[in-house]
C-alpha cells in the first residue's frame, strides 16, 4: 500500500478512536442500551392514551407518517428530485430502446421470471398494506414493487415498461399527499391532520389517513425507482 | 461493541473518499459511510431487555420494555435519502464516462 | 392560513408539473408569485403540523427573521426565473423543489426536519449545477454535500441521545438547564462542519470553484446568491442560538472564520477569471456573515446578507451573459465590456462600490454599522482582519472595473435584454438609496430572531 493511503488510513483510525473517547467521556450520553425512554420524547409515544389516539399497532409507522408525517413527505420528495434528476441527466426525448449487454438470456428464464413477478408484487402490496400492523409500510412494499419490474428487465433483454404510466402515477400520487395534508388543514385545523376515524387498535381499517398514504408513499417509490431503472437500461435509438 | 464498529464503518467511509479517484468506488464508499451511520443512530435506541415497539395482545404498554422507536423513524428516512443520492451519483458517473470515457476523476480533462 | 402553505403549495405544484412539461415553468412563476404575495396575510408565530404539540410533532417557526429572509428567497427566485425562461425551461420543477426546500429550511424549528430540507435542497443544487455540463465537478459538489449532510446528522443523533427530543426550542431549554459546554464540543463541531460545506466556509468549500466557476445564467445566480442567502439565514439561526460557541471551541470557530475571509480574499486578488474572483469575494462574505452571526450582530448580517445576495445577482448575471456570448470570462478578454454597454457598466459600478463599502452606498451603512458594534464588543482581531480584507477588495475590485471599462485591442460586444437591465437598475438604486436614508434600516433591532425571547419567557 503507497504511503500516502497508510498515513491516509493511521489518520482515520486516530479520528474514530477520538470520537469513541469523546462520546464515553460525554457524560450526558447514555452507554449501549442504558436509555430510560421516559427521558426522552419516545416515553410520550409509547403512552397508551396517544397510541389510542393514533390507532396504529406498529409503533414505528405511527412516528413515520403521523408525528413526523412531514419528514416523510420530504423524504418522498428527495426520491421524486433524484428520479427527476437521473431522467434530467440520463434521459433524452429522442426515441429510446434497451442497452445492449453481452449476456442473452434464455426462454426458461424468460418465463420463469414472469411467474415470479406476480408473487413478488403481491408480497409487496401484502407489505405496504399492514404498514400500520406489522414492520414494513410503504417504503419496502414500493422497493419490492420495483425489484420485481427489474427482475422483468434483467430477465428479458427485450422488455420495456410502460414509463409514461409509471410518470402519471408518480406526479398523481405525491399530488394526493399533498392534497391529503391540506385537507386536514381545511378540515381539520392543522396540515397533515388525522381526519379520518382511528378505529380498533390491530385492525386493518384502523389508524385513519395512515394506511391511505402508505398506499401512496409505495405506489410513488415504486413507480420512481422503476423509472431510475429503466432510465439506466436503455439508451438512444441510433438510427 | 456495534457502537465503536459503527463509529469505525463511518471514518473508513471517510477514508474511502479521500483516497480513491475511481468514481464507483467513491460512490462505495459514500455508502460504507452511510450505512456505518445508519447502524450507529439505531444503535442509539437500543434498551437492554427491551422488544419491537408492535402493540400486539402479549405486548401491551405496561407488560413489556419497548425499545426506542423514533431512532428508527430517523433512519428509514435517512436510508431512503441515501438511495436517492446514490442514484443521481451513478447517473452523474455515466454521464462522466460517456464524455471522458474514464472513470477516473483525475484523468478529466477539466481543472478540478 | 397557515405558513405551512408557503412550503405545501410549491411541492404540490412540482408534483403537478411533471405531468405536463409546457406548462411547468408558469406553475414555477406562480407558485413563486403566490409565495411572495400570501405572505402579507400569514399572521406571525409557531405552526404547528399535524396537530401535535412539540416536541411530539414537528413544528415552524414563522416571526420577522424568518419573513425577511423569504421575501429574499421568494423575490430573487422569481427574478431569475424570469430571467431565464426560454433557456431553461426544463429545470422548471428543479427549481419549484428548490423554492420550497429554502422555505422549509428557513422555517423549520425541528432538526431533523431542517437535515430533511437541507437534502432537498442539496439534491437540487446538484441538479442546478448539471446545467453547466461539467460532471466531474458535479460530481465533487454532490460528495462534499452527502459528506457534510452526514455530519451534520451525526451531531444532531448525539444531541438526541444526550437531550432526548430534537424540537430546536426544546432542545435549547434542556441545554440550558444542564450546563457543562465541554459535552456539546463534539455534536456541535458536527454539525458546524455539516453545514459549513453548503454555506461556502473554508475549508470545505472546494466545490465552489469548479461549480461557481463554469456557470451560467442560471446556476451562478441561484447558487451563488439564492442558496448563498437561505443557508446562510438558517446557519445564522442555528449559530445565535443553538451554538452559542465558547472557549476552546470559540477560538477555534473564529480561528476558521477569519483564514476563511483572509484567504477568500487573497485568492480573488489573485484570479484572473472574472468569475473566480466573484465566488472568492462570495466565500470571504460567507465568512464575514458568519463571523457577524457568531458575535450576535444578528441585524446587521441580516442586511449584509441580503446586500450580497442583490450583488451577487447582477455580478452573476452581467459576466455570466458576456461569457455566454464571447465564450469566455478571463479579465484581459472582457476589456471594454462596458464601453458598449454604458447602463450595464454603471449599474455593476454602483453595485462593486457598494460591496467594497464605499460612502453613498448601502454596503458602507452596513459595513460602518457592524464595525462599531464588533469595536463595542471589544473584538480587535475581527476588526482589523475585516479592515484589511476591505481595502484588498478595494484594489481588486477597482482593477477589475478599470478593465472593463477601458477598451482594449478586441471588439467585445455582448447583448443584454431589457429584462436583465430592468433588474440591475432596480437592484442599484436600492443600494443607493439605502446607502443615503437609513432611518428604515435603523428601525429593526437584534430582537427580529424571536426565539431567544421565546425561551426567555419559558
Amino acid at each position: 500500500m503507497k504511503l500516502k493511503n497508510l498515513l491516509a488510513l493511521f489518520v482515520a483510525l486516530l479520528l474514530s478512536l477520538s470520537i469513541i473517547l469523546a462520546l464515553s467521556n460525554n457524560t450526558l450520553f447514555p452507554s449501549f442500551g442504558n436509555v430510560d425512554l421516559n427521558d426522552r420524547v419516545s416515553g410520550e409515544y409509547l403512552d397508551q392514551t396517544n397510541i389510542d389516539d393514533v390507532g396504529a399497532a406498529n409503533i414505528v409507522t405511527a412516528i413515520v407518517v403521523a408525528y413526523r408525517g412531514f419528514d416523510t413527505l420530504g423524504e418522498v420528495t428527495v426520491l421524486f428530485v433524484s428520479a427527476l434528476g437521473v431522467a434530467l441527466l440520463l434521459g433524452s426525448s429522442a426515441k429510446q430502446k434497451r442497452l445492449e449487454l453481452d449476456f442473452k438470456p434464455n426462454f426458461m428464464l424468460r418465463v420463469g421470471s414472469r411467474a415470479l413477478f406476480g408473487i413478488i408484487l403481491l408480497v409487496g402490496l401484502y407489505i405496504i398494506l399492514h404498514g400500520h400492523l406489522t414492520p414494513g409500510g410503504g417504503f419496502p412494499g414500493g422497493t419490492m414493487i420495483a425489484s420485481a419490474i427489474l427482475l422483468l428487465y434483467l430477465a428479458d433483454d427485450r422488455f420495456r415498461a410502460k414509463i409514461k404510466g409509471f410518470k402519471i402515477l408518480e406526479g398523481v400520487a405525491g399530488s394526493l399527499y399533498v392534497i391529503i395534508g391540506l385537507l386536514g388543514l381545511l378540515l381539520a385545523t392543522y396540515f397533515l391532520q388525522n381526519f379520518l376515524p382511528s378505529g380498533t387498535l390491530g385492525d386493518l381499517l384502523s389508524a385513519g389517513i395512515i394506511p391511505i398514504i402508505y398506499i401512496l408513499i409505495g405506489l410513488k417509490v415504486g413507480s420512481e425507482i422503476s423509472g431510475i431503472i429503466d432510465n439506466f437500461l436503455t439508451e438512444e435509438e441510433s438510427a | 461493541m456495534i457502537q465503536y464498529a459503527a463509529i469505525v464503518l463511518f471514518v473508513l467511509g471517510l477514508y474511502g473518499l479521500v483516497i480513491n479517484r475511481n468514481l464507483i468506488k467513491m460512490i462505495v464508499s459514500l455508502n460504507v459511510m452511510e450505512i456505518g451511520l445508519n447502524l450507529f443512530i439505531i444503535s442509539i435506541g437500543f434498551v437492554y431487555d427491551g422488544v419491537a415497539p408492535i402493540i400486539t395482545s402479549t405486548n401491551t404498554v405496561g407488560a413489556v420494555l419497548f425499545v426506542d422507536p423514533l431512532p428508527q423513524a430517523l433512519v428509514l428516512t435517512a436510508i431512503v435519502i441515501g438511495v436517492g443520492t446514490t442514484a443521481l451519483a451513478l447517473a452523474i458517473a455515466k454521464g462522466f464516462y460517456t464524455r471522458y470515457n474514464t472513470y477516473d476523476l483525475s484523468k478529466a480533462e477539466e481543472d478540478l | 392560513m397557515s405558513a405551512v402553505l408557503l412550503i405545501a403549495i410549491p411541492l404540490l405544484a412540482a408534483f403537478l408539473s411533471i405531468l405536463s412539461k409546457k406548462i411547468a415553468p408558469y406553475l414555477l412563476l406562480a407558485a413563486a408569485l403566490f409565495n411572495l404575495v400570501i405572505m402579507f396575510f400569514l399572521p406571525e408565530g409557531f405552526v404547528v403540523i399535524g396537530g401535535f404539540i412539540e416536541p411530539l410533532g414537528i413544528n415552524l417557526l414563522f416571526d420577522t427573521y424568518a419573513k425577511i429572509a423569504l421575501f429574499l428567497v421568494d423575490g430573487l427566485i422569481l427574478v431569475i426565473t424570469i430571467l431565464n425562461l426560454k433557456a431553461y425551461g426544463k429545470f422548471a420543477t428543479v427549481l419549484l423543489l428548490a423554492l420550497a426546500s429554502l422555505n422549509g429550511l428557513v422555517l423549520t424549528n425541528d432538526l431533523f426536519n431542517l437535515f430533511v430540507f437541507l437534502e432537498i435542497a442539496g439534491i437540487a443544487s446538484y441538479l442546478i449545477s448539471s446545467s453547466n455540463r461539467k460532471p466531474g465537478h458535479t460530481f465533487h459538489y454532490l460528495v462534499l454535500g452527502a459528506v457534510g449532510s452526514s455530519l451534520y446528522l451525526f451531531g444532531l443523533i448525539i444531541l438526541y441521545a444526550m437531550f432526548g427530543t430534537l424540537n430546536m426550542v426544546d432542545l435549547i431549554d434542556k441545554i440550558i438547564l444542564n450546563g457543562n459546554y465541554g459535552n456539546l464540543v463534539l455534536p456541535f463541531v458536527l454539525m458546524f462542519i455539516g453545514l459549513g460545506v453548503e454555506a461556502k466556509l473554508l475549508p470545505f468549500n472546494s466545490w465552489v470553484k469548479g461549480v461557481l466557476g463554469k456557470s451560467n445564467t442560471m446556476s451562478g445566480p441561484m447558487i451563488a446568491s439564492v442558496y448563498a442567502g437561505a443557508i446562510a439565514f438558517a446557519f445564522g439561526r442555528l449559530i445565535n442560538n443553538l451554538f452559542q460557541f465558547q472557549g476552546t471551541l470559540l477560538t477555534v470557530v473564529l480561528v476558521i472564520l477569519f483564514l476563511g475571509i483572509v484567504l477568500g480574499e487573497a485568492m480573488a486578488f489573485a484570479a484572473t477569471k472574472v468569475r473566480e474572483l466573484l465566488l472568492f469575494s462570495d466565500v470571504a462574505q460567507a465568512s464575514i456573515i458568519a463571523l457577524l452571526f457568531v458575535n450576535g450582530i444578528v441585524i446587521w448580517a441580516v442586511y449584509l446578507i441580503i446586500a450580497n445576495a442583490i450583488s451577487k445577482l447582477v455580478m452573476f448575471l452581467v459576466i455570466n451573459k458576456a461569457a455566454h456570448d464571447t465564450g469566455t470570462d478571463d479579465m484581459n478578454d472582457l476589456q471594454g465590456l462596458f464601453s458598449k454597454n454604458i447602463l450595464v457598466g454603471i449599474t455593476f459600478t454602483v453595485v462593486a462600490l457598494s460591496i467594497i463599502g464605499m460612502p453613498l452606498f448601502a454596503g458602507f451603512v452596513i459595513k460602518l454599522s457592524f464595525l462599531s458594534q464588533l469595536a463595542q464588543s471589544g473584538q480587535i482581531a475581527a476588526i482589523a482582519i475585516i479592515l484589511l480584507a476591505s481595502l484588498v477588495e478595494g484594489i481588486y475590485f477597482v482593477r477589475l472595473l478599470v478593465k472593463l471599462w477601458y477598451k482594449g485591442d478586441k471588439e467585445v460586444s455582448v447583448n443584454y435584454n431589457l429584462s436583465f437591465k430592468v433588474v440591475f437598475i432596480i437592484v442599484a438604486l436600492g443600494l443607493l438609496v439605502f446607502g443615503t436614508y437609513r432611518a428604515p434600516l435603523d428601525k429593526l433591532d437584534n430582537s427580529i430572531d424571536t426565539v431567544a425571547e421565546v425561551i426567555n419567557n419559558g
